[in-house]
């Protein structure tokens, strides 16, 4: 099954993915029209920031068992195995923050959402954009960013590319992969530049 | 294998559960006080402050027993364990046998000795029967008196403001949650309450009720007499184990467990409000009477119960609530029993009403208190949880825009 996977050594904190994410989660799904929506569309993506100021995309990882589903009150928690995803019901949340004093990563937010009952602040976080994939799409994150922080795949594919990378580095005969595109070109020119 | 449960709060419906994931054939017998389907405890005290409505509290199904093919025996209290030939002993005489047995029996209020108690409106606030005679009495109440200012009374006196009750509150210590809280922040707690309406007297406590169906009024220790139409009592919790053999059975404050949730007797567990564990905070034995702590309590149980012995690390305090415009996060030892060997860390910004306090012993995070901004709670409490020794410099954590990312270096 293929999940988002997190490439925190990738990212560049440009914040695209928060912007997309609240789009992906508001009534109109349009980023200008989005912005004027009552309540403000709210990413479950959230970019912090590290020790050395480095960016890092820290989102929910829909554990299993999932300490937030276990320390819930209100029933309010549940988990979609079709999908591997832990989902929230915003008419069961009674807003009481269980959720966040469990959560290891810190990923839960507190506000009114498009797809709660009007007027009522809940629990929000990722939902692996369940919405979009039924459409044929991929997380809204994923799609936007720009850097390969945010990849969505087979885990297993991700840690094989991963292997790769680490073996490239210490054996000379193993075969180089591609570089990203753009990069060949980006070559070609300051090589010019420099013969010239 | 016959499995008997004692108790069909969150910690024995859990139990079940996990129960039913290994063993499908055993047999499972629970003894249950309340009459009601599973439901969320401590969810009682937002349908007292009407953020919740009464219908929402049950967190399971009405054909939970059916489901799992539980037999249940409700309404009924336990009366004795007979550890010898393994049988369980009901009030009216009837004896169940078992071959596993788990004591969440959980815990009753502590009973407040004063005269007069009898008076209608005067109320504890522990189950669903409780607040539904509340949510009765509510129409007709003015002036309400809360008792106890400990999580319970806090709670209560909070609901009661909510609903435009003109609310008095009694307390020993000096500001409200002195259990759960350090003097910082209780009284800025207290302050946001005072803000919204609410009387607090300190030191004193309630000696008579006075009226002649409904109480009227109560007298208190100094003397006063303070008038009133509802009140609740809220001193707290004691397990409710007067029917556990403590010759057979090691019983200290609650039950004393060991890391599989086992007690002292073979095949007696005991999981819960009635369980005494280790605080993984405190490093000494604790009862922490909460509702996630029940709820793993009662799956750890019900695993080494069928038979797969589950390791159990400990309990550790914690609470999270809303009140008013405050969010207030609190977990593990907050106040530390000596100054010796405890760091302490705050910081607090009035323009964001942000308050933050961080208990360290070495260079592990024991405790936590923060008001508003608490997303990052959770990575706090499982710092504490797991023992993490901190690599960072420790103020790190005293940032609002602290996150996951800066504890991986």
């Amino acid at each position: 099954m293929k999940e988002v996977i997190v490439h925190p050594e990738r990212c560049v904190g440009c914040m695209q993915c928060m912007l997309a994410c609240a789009t992906a989660h508001s009534r109109t799904r349009e980023l200008f029209s989005a912005v004027l929506e009552i309540p403000r569309p709210k990413p479950r993506v959230h970019v912090g920031v590290g020790l050395y100021d480095e960016g890092f995309p820290n989102r929910c990882r829909h554990c299993n068992p999932a300490p937030c589903q276990m320390a819930c009150l209100a029933n309010a928690i549940s988990r979609d195995p079709a999908v591997n995803t832990v989902l929230i019901n915003p008419d069961r949340c009674i807003n009481c923050a269980s959720c966040a004093m469990a959560c290891p990563y810190g990923v839960i937010r507190f506000h009114e959402d498009a797809v709660a009952p009007p007027g009522k602040t809940v629990a929000v976080k990722c939902d692996n954009c369940d919405e979009r994939r039924a459409r044929g799409l991929i997380p809204a994150c994923v799609e936007i960013c720009k850097v390969g922080a945010l990849t969505y795949e087979e885990m297993s594919a991700a840690m094989k590319r991963k292997t790769d990378e680490v073996a490239r580095t210490v054996s000379v005969c193993a075969e180089k992969g591609p570089l990203s595109p753009g990069f060949a070109l980006l070559n070609a020119i300051k090589k010019a530049q420099l013969t010239t | 294998m016959r499995y008997v449960i004692i108790g069909n709060g969150i910690a024995g419906v859990c139990a079940a559960e996990a129960i039913r994931e290994l063993d499908v054939l055993g047999s499972i017998t629970m003894i249950g006080d309340e009459t009601f389907p599973p439901y969320s405890r401590p969810m009682i005290s937002m349908v007292l402050d009407g953020s919740c409505p009464y219908e929402k509290l049950p967190v399971r199904s009405e054909g939970f027993y059916e489901d799992l093919s539980v037999t249940p025996v409700l309404g009924k209290r336990v009366s004795a364990i007979d550890v010898e030939t393994r049988e369980v002993l009901i009030k009216d005489g009837v004896r169940i046998p078992y071959d596993k047995l788990l004591i969440a029996s959980g815990a009753d209020p502590r009973t407040l000795k004063a005269s007069n108690m009898n008076l209608a409106n005067i109320f504890y606030m522990r189950t669903e029967a409780h607040v539904r005679a509340k949510l009765k009495a509510l129409p007709e109440a003015r002036k309400g008196l809360v008792l106890g200012g400990g999580l319970v009374g806090f709670k209560a006196a909070y609901g009661l403001l909510k609903r435009g009750l003109d609310v008095t509150m009694l307390i020993t210590s000096g500001y409200p949650l002195s259990m759960q809280v350090d003097e910082t922040a209780g009284k800025i707690i207290l302050n946001e309450l005072l803000k919204h309406g609410l009387k607090v007297e300190v030191g004193v406590s309630v000696e008579a009720f006075e009226g002649t169906d409904r109480v009227e009024a109560a007298h208190t220790s100094n003397g006063n007499r303070i008038p009133c139409d509802m009140v609740v009592i809220g001193k707290g919790v004691y397990p409710a184990l007067s029917f556990v053999p403590r010759d057979k059975i090691e019983v200290d404050l609650g039950i004393v467990v060991d890391e599989h949730l086992e007690t002292s007797s073979p095949g007696i567990f005991a999981a819960g409000d009635v369980a005494e564990s280790i605080d993984i905070a405190r490093k000494e034995r604790w009862i922490n009477a909460l509702w996630p702590e029940a709820v793993e309590q009662g799956r750890i149980a019900g695993w080494n119960m069928a038979g797969r012995p589950v390791f159990y690390k400990g309990s550790l305090s914690r609470n999270v609530m809303r009140v008013m415009g405050l969010d207030v996060l609190t977990v593990g030892l907050v106040t530390p029993p000596s100054a010796d060997g405890y760091e302490v860390l705050t910081a607090s910004d009035p323009r964001q009403n942000t308050y933050r306090r961080l208990v360290f012993r070495g260079d592990l995070l024991v405790g936590a208190v923060l008001i508003n901004r608490i997303e990052q709670g959770g990575v706090l409490m499982s710092l504490i949880t797991n023992e993490v020794a901190l690599r960072i410099p420790k103020d790190r954590l005293l940032s609002p825009s602290f996150n996951y990312r800066q504890l991986l270096m």
